[in-house]
């Protein structure tokens, strides 16, 4: 990594509508080739930040470094060089295939020979079989979402945004379309997503965890589990009966921390295992490696309580 | 402003130009509404007062007053009702008469031996639109009474009256070309209205915005094929106002099409100012409404004359490019006004289509906010 310049560099980025702080004082960066994800609830600031970061939001506080480029034009240099692609589908419907990306193109200079030839590249990417003449509104929605993708890389930027991507897609949509992020990341492209889905997080290099427009965690996803659960994180299987019982007193008994259902299980952190035997009145029970959902709820929710 | 790309606003003109062309909704009611609407209110609007019943009471019943009832009554303008000892005021209560014409006893009498005598006409005031018209035409019905009962009366002053451009004053002549500008001008702003907020609501501003297009090639590219689409609109209402309405056209065509251009520009640009604004399909479509109506029906002078307005509000059309338009076209279809007599208008036409571009620009946002 040496040498290149970070791909996002930012400092104490504020955003604020009104009184409301859409985001508040965050500072992070984005390494060139990076799959940087941004987990976190609806209203966290992911949208908001990602927006500044494409130029389409001007900031009211703090430093702004995309590709290399500031907010010092307004952020104009800024969209030269990124590819944004919101959460909303932005493609014209009543536009063909063909016409929605030349029209992108046409509105970034691109000449008509680089067009074709980035489009017959994207296509090949993406593995598009339909005709380009094909309208968008004909298309399933999962196409629409990768067509989306390919216009947003069309100008070849160095690093892309997308906004919930992945959003009212099918399963198996959902896995093509990250086969398709990790491909576009193998090119060089650094790649900056927003996701509410944890499988995805994980699929991510290093993940800013949001919060009330506060980053409250960032790390790889391995480095999380380890950071949020220092102690072993356990799964122990409840008894049949009085359930509710059982789970008071292992709780006052101080052996584990952090009790959360699971399905018919619990996911606790073991703090005393000795005590823990004798309270948990022999429930059967083995050590897990935390998921991100548990490191979720550990960092996110567990401030709630 | 600095960084205006034309190919950018050409791409933007283009992509329009297919949505245009795949919404035959926008066609329609860009080429077909207007004509249908000039056709439609062309016979609607008439000022022209015809076949007015006027009720007659005649007490004289002789040769001269049967001639007088029939001056009224081969006019166009009138069709007398007798009285038949009714009076003529109950008349004007209860039927559908306007007017009541009064002939007294002894008129033939007072003819012969003074020389001259007296009838009265009675005048429906609460319709004061209609009489008004009615008592204007008493004027020229004195003058062929006159004529007809061989009087020869020395009138010391005599008003020869004769009207120009429009001789015999048809009043299409005069409202047909002023109605096309308050269609034009009243449909066109709605084709613009809507296509920004379209694109806030659809997401595609997204889109646009990630890019580096400029609020101005945007606007620009925006009015531009809405422009051409007016052009021909302008043309189909021309054609409709020839031809259905034998209006004749003494000017100069190219002057027409010139500040037709300008007017329709001025006109699309403020329906993307309101999009601009509104950013809401639904907002957008009122307040076109809304200000697209007053201004070009109440304040452009089509019905009420600028001139009887009070000095405020004649202050305040000066700033509305309806009333310039259409003290242009009315000058170029029936006076043949050349570029020189339509100095001012065509000025003022234009600073105001600046300056509403002008404010669509700056109050285009490029912000997006959730």
């Amino acid at each position: 990594m040496s040498g290149r310049a970070l791909a996002v560099e930012v400092e104490g980025l504020t955003v604020s509508f009104g009184d409301f702080k859409a985001v508040d004082d965050i500072s992070f960066s984005v390494r060139p080739g990076e799959i940087f994800g941004f987990l976190g609830a609806n209203g966290a600031g992911k949208t908001t930040t990602i927006r500044v970061l494409c130029g389409v939001l001007v900031p009211a506080r703090g430093r702004v470094l995309v590709a290399g480029h500031d907010f010092s034009d307004g952020g104009w240099r800024i969209k030269h060089q990124v590819g944004y692609m919101s959460q909303r589908f932005t493609l014209y419907n009543d536009l063909s295939v063909a016409e929605n990306l030349a029209f992108t193109a046409s509105l970034r200079k691109m000449s008509a020979e680089k067009t074709a030839a980035r489009m017959t590249e994207l296509f090949a990417l993406i593995e598009f079989d339909r005709p380009l003449t094909t309208r968008v509104s004909d298309l399933p929605g999962g196409l629409k979402q990768e067509l989306s993708l390919a216009a947003a890389l069309l100008h070849e930027p160095s690093v892309v945004f997308l906004d919930e991507p992945t959003a009212g897609v099918s399963p198996a949509s959902r896995r093509r379309f990250w086969d398709l992020i990790r491909r576009v990341s193998q090119k060089g492209v650094t790649v900056f997503v927003t996701t509410h889905y944890m499988d995805e997080a994980e699929e991510c290099d290093r993940i800013a965890l949001m919060r009330a427009g506060k980053i409250i965690a960032l790390d790889s996803p391995a480095g999380l589990k380890t950071s949020a659960f220092p102690e072993k994180l356990i799964e122990i299987e409840a008894p049949a009966e009085n359930v509710v019982e059982w789970r008071r007193a292992l709780a006052a008994s101080g052996a584990v921390e952090g009790i959360q259902p699971h399905g018919m299980r619990f996911h606790a952190v073991l703090k005393d295992p000795e005590r823990f035997s004798a309270a948990s009145k022999g429930a059967r029970w083995r050590e897990i490696r935390p998921s991100l959902e548990d490191v979720f709820v550990r960092l996110v929710e567990g401030d709630d309580r | 402003m600095k960084g205006f790309v034309l190919t950018r606003a050409w791409s933007i003109a283009r992509k329009e130009v297919r949505h245009v062309r795949r919404d035959p909704f926008t066609l329609t009611m860009a080429l077909g509404l207007p004509v249908v609407m000039i056709v439609f209110f062309g016979y609607a609007i008439d000022f022209n007062v015809k076949n007015v019943r006027i009720a007659v009471v005649d007490q004289d019943r002789t040769p001269s007053s049967r001639a007088l009832q029939n001056v009224f009554s081969s006019s166009d303008y009138f069709q007398t009702v007798p009285a038949d000892g009714r009076d003529g005021i109950d008349l004007l209560d209860n039927e559908n008469t306007k007017a009541a014409l009064y002939i007294p006893p002894g008129f033939q009498t007072d003819l012969t031996r003074k020389g001259a005598a007296s009838v009265q006409v009675v005048l429906d005031g609460a319709d004061n639109q209609t009489t008004g018209v009615i008592a204007s035409y008493l004027g020229g019905l004195q003058r062929a009474a006159n004529d007809r009962l061989a009087v020869a009366v020395p009138v010391p002053v005599r008003l020869d009256t004769r009207f120009l451009f429009n001789s015999e004053l048809n009043s299409r002549w005069f409202i047909v070309p002023g109605l096309s500008v308050v269609v034009i001008g009243i449909l066109s702003i709605l084709l613009t209205a809507l296509t920004v907020a379209r694109e806030w609501e659809n997401g595609s501003m997204e889109l646009l915005l990630s890019t580096p297009v400029r609020p101005l090639e945007i606007v620009v590219g925006k009015l531009f094929p809405y422009s051409v689409l007016g052009l021909f609109s302008l043309a189909f209402v021309y054609v409709a106002a020839r031809l259905v309405f034998g209006v004749p056209f003494r000017g100069s065509h190219l002057l027409f099409a010139g500040t037709g251009l300008v007017f329709l520009t001025t006109v699309l640009a403020q329906g993307l100012l309101i999009s601009v604004i509104t950013r809401q399909q639904l907002l957008a479509m009122q307040l076109a409404n809304i200000s697209g109506m007053m201004p070009n029906l109440l304040l452009s002078g089509f019905i009420f004359p600028i001139e009887s307005m009070p000095a405020f509000f004649q202050t305040l059309t000066m700033g509305l490019a309806p009333r310039w338009f259409m003290y242009i076209v009315r000058g170029v279809f029936l006076k043949g006004a050349g570029l020189f007599e339509m100095g001012v208008p065509i000025i003022a036409l234009c600073a105001i289509n600046v300056a509403i571009v002008a404010l669509a620009v700056k109050k285009f946002k490029t912000d997006l906010e959730p």
